[in-house]
């Protein structure tokens, strides 16, 4: 980063951070405010033509910090603002020198561009999830459908089944007259001619439609292959500019939560179960 | 065996889910199933009464099933009430979170009729015993 930067969006941003930074310092004289930035910044300082631009963010900036001031209860502006909240200057400072941070890495690596055609690929992605969300819900219903049909044809063949038995066993014990035995015989024969082959050729049909629920997976599976591959693309394009922008001390730990959804990964994890199993023993190692 | 005429309510956001869960519970005998989309209307139904057995999903818009869990737990009319939750939550601490919190039972998703049987069968015989 040299100091005659060519960047017109660079110079508004840094009379915009210098501006805040001076009003944040207000009353005292603008320079000490601005010494106790990182050498980074001061490289990048040497410009300091202060635009209309900037006069006008500046005298925004003043009202509003003006305004702010006034409902406090310690009233004086500037320095008892100051005093309550010491933190202001620095995180004033801090913000300005990672916004022009943020954008001078943007705008010299080319990152610009790719976030800008990654930001229009999020709508499309989005559509593309709405849409294996939706295929996969008719999936399931369609499923849950069939089995809703062939479970009474199942109960149906089973009972009609078991009744038949009965009557042989009571045949085979002797304990049947020849004129039921025909009426036995005839009952059999239509239930084995009518009632199994219209209920096994239902069942089949609901089996057929199951099968057939089954082909959004190779829809969705196109869909999600292409957002795996627009996210893992993201992905690193992100991580590469955070890499180059963020310093190690600001990174933080990742926010603990118990709404996470299911585990997609658990290689090498220790703070989930992989099984009902695992669910079980630490409930009960836990006494419950 | 617990009373197969037992009222229970299936809380899930997801309709599929539900449906699901109120298949089992039909196949293990109980029929008698009513359904909530989230904690929130899970805890109307509850207070107006009725209900012998909650079997609820954790993550879920409105009131989220450990919401839930606590509300029953701290609601005199309801605090006897099982509660077993079936969740993608596979966290330690949400099943520690969960059983402090007083759940009857745990069950992770995916999970398979059996293990729905078992547990039900291991909340009667604790509320037998």
């Amino acid at each position: 980063m040299s100091d005659a930067n060519p960047l017109g969006d660079s110079a508004e941003l840094e009379a915009l951070f210098d501006s805040i930074a001076v009003s944040a310092a207000k009353p005292a004289p603008p320079p000490p405010a601005a010494e106790k930035k990182s050498s980074l910044m001061s490289q990048t300082r040497e410009s300091e033509d202060l635009t209309e631009d900037s006069q006008d963010l500046q005298a925004l900036f003043d009202s509003i910090a003006g305004k702010d001031k006034t409902p406090r209860p310690a009233g004086g502006p500037g320095e008892a603002a100051g005093a309550e909240w010491p933190g202001q200057k620095k995180i004033f400072t801090q913000i300005g020198q990672m916004a022009r941070q943020l954008r001078d890495t943007l705008a010299t690596s080319g990152y610009d561009k790719l976030i800008e055609k990654t930001v229009s690929a999020i709508p499309d992605a989005r559509d593309r999830l709405a849409y294996v969300a939706n295929l996969t819900e008719q999936a399931a219903c369609k499923v849950l459908n069939a089995t809703d049909v062939a479970n009474p044809l199942q109960d149906e063949l089973e009972t009609g089944a078991a009744l038949l038995a009965a009557k042989w066993d009571a045949l085979y014990a002797n304990a049947m007259g020849v004129d039921d035995f025909k009426l036995l015989a005839g009952e059999t024969r239509a239930f084995l001619k009518n009632a199994v082959p219209q209920r096994t050729a239902a069942t089949k049909e609901q089996l057929l439609e199951i099968m057939m629920a089954q082909d959004f997976q190779d829809l969705t599976g196109q869909v999600i292959k292409k957002i795996v591959a627009f996210a893992q693309g993201l992905e690193t394009q992100l991580m590469s500019l955070l890499i180059e922008t963020i310093p190690v001390e600001k990174r933080t730990e990742s926010v603990e939560s118990l709404l996470n959804g299911p585990v997609i990964n658990a290689d090498g994890r220790s703070d989930v179960v992989v099984s009902q199993q695992q669910v079980d023993d630490l409930l009960d190692s836990l006494g419950f | 065996m617990a009373d197969p005429k037992m009222r229970i309510l299936v809380v899930d956001d997801f309709s599929t889910m539900r449906r699901i869960v109120r298949n089992l519970l039909k196949e293990l005998g109980f029929a008698n199933v009513d359904e909530a989309e989230d904690g929130a209307i899970a805890l109307q139904k509850l207070q107006a009464g009725g209900f012998e057995f909650v079997v609820t999903d954790w993550n879920m818009p409105n009131m989220d099933g450990l919401q839930l869990l606590q509300a029953v737990r701290a609601a005199p009319a309801l605090s006897h009430l099982p509660v077993l939750m079936i969740t993608a939550e596979a966290k330690k601490e949400n099943i520690i979170a969960a059983a402090q919190a007083g759940a009857s039972g745990y069950i992770v998703k995916p999970f398979t009729a059996a293990t729905l049987s078992e547990k039900l069968q291991k909340i009667f015989d604790k509320m037998g015993g």
